[in-house]
């Protein structure tokens, strides 16, 4: 039931290996986000992730609290990155285990859903023609509201 | 009687400055109640430094965060508080 917001790529195996631990709950679900190499139709290089450290964590700390109060998860794990990735390297990886499928599975929606609206990071695409900021979407604005309306817990 | 403004990504950039001190002092007399200011006070009396600063503190969907807590505009914000203004977040 933790949280990690770090610079270094993000070790999957080891990080599935330290979600289960020795004694599995029934059902593990698990996301992770990669830098594409596009955004649209322009082609992106590097990925440069800002963050409000102190605010990170808190937040990230507290989705993870109403993961577990929503589905009553067994065990949850959020990593975020920061600083400078490549294409192809881990953005974001999270964790959820639960008695059963349906559980594991939405609170790994549930906290992705979330992360990408209330948590302090910003994306800055690189790419040949110079870096802009990635602005919102109204999608994830859309799917975060679906949560607060109650219709996906 | 200082807090700490905090400014990141975008607005960070556009402004130069990414953490400073405003005393509440130097806040109009009538935006001070009790010792504390709105978010929507602090974010006038930062409009004054500049047009970069009014076009920027202006966007429709800045956010406003105290003490690491989205709030509204009508927030109090008191000495010793951190308030912090952004874009709309883009992580995951």
């Amino acid at each position: 039931m933790t949280i990690s917001v770090q610079a270094e790529p993000i070790n999957i195996g080891d990080e599935y290996a330290a979600l289960v631990g020795d004694a599995p709950g029934a059902a593990v679900a698990t996301f992770t986000g990669y830098v594409r190499d596009h955004a649209g139709d322009n082609p992106v290089s590097v990925l440069h992730l800002e963050h409000y450290p102190e605010m990170a964590l808190k937040v990230l700390q507290s989705l993870g609290q109403e993961a577990v109060a929503r589905f009553g998860l067994l065990e949850w794990r959020i990593v975020h990155r920061f600083g400078s990735l490549s294409v192809g390297e881990t953005i974001v990886w999270v964790g959820a285990v639960a008695d059963h499928r349906g559980e594991a599975i939405s609170a790994c929606e549930f906290m992705m859903d979330t992360l990408k609206t209330d948590a302090p990071f910003w994306k800055r695409e690189q790419s040949p023609e110079g870096t802009h900021w990635v602005a919102s979407r109204g999608q994830d604005e859309q799917r975060r509201v679906r949560w607060e309306q109650g219709e996906g817990g | 009687m200082s807090i700490t403004i905090k400014l990141f990504a975008s607005l960070r950039e556009a402004l130069g400055e990414a953490e400073f001190p405003l005393a509440l002092e130097t806040l109009p007399e009538a935006d001070v109640v009790d010792g504390a200011a709105s978010v929507a006070a602090i974010k006038s009396a930062l409009c004054t430094r500049g047009a970069q600063w009014q076009e920027a503190l202006n966007q429709p969907n800045l956010v406003h965060a105290l003490n690491h807590k989205v709030v509204y505009v009508d927030a109090m914000v008191a000495d010793g508080d951190e308030l912090a203004l952004f874009p709309p977040m883009t992580g995951g």
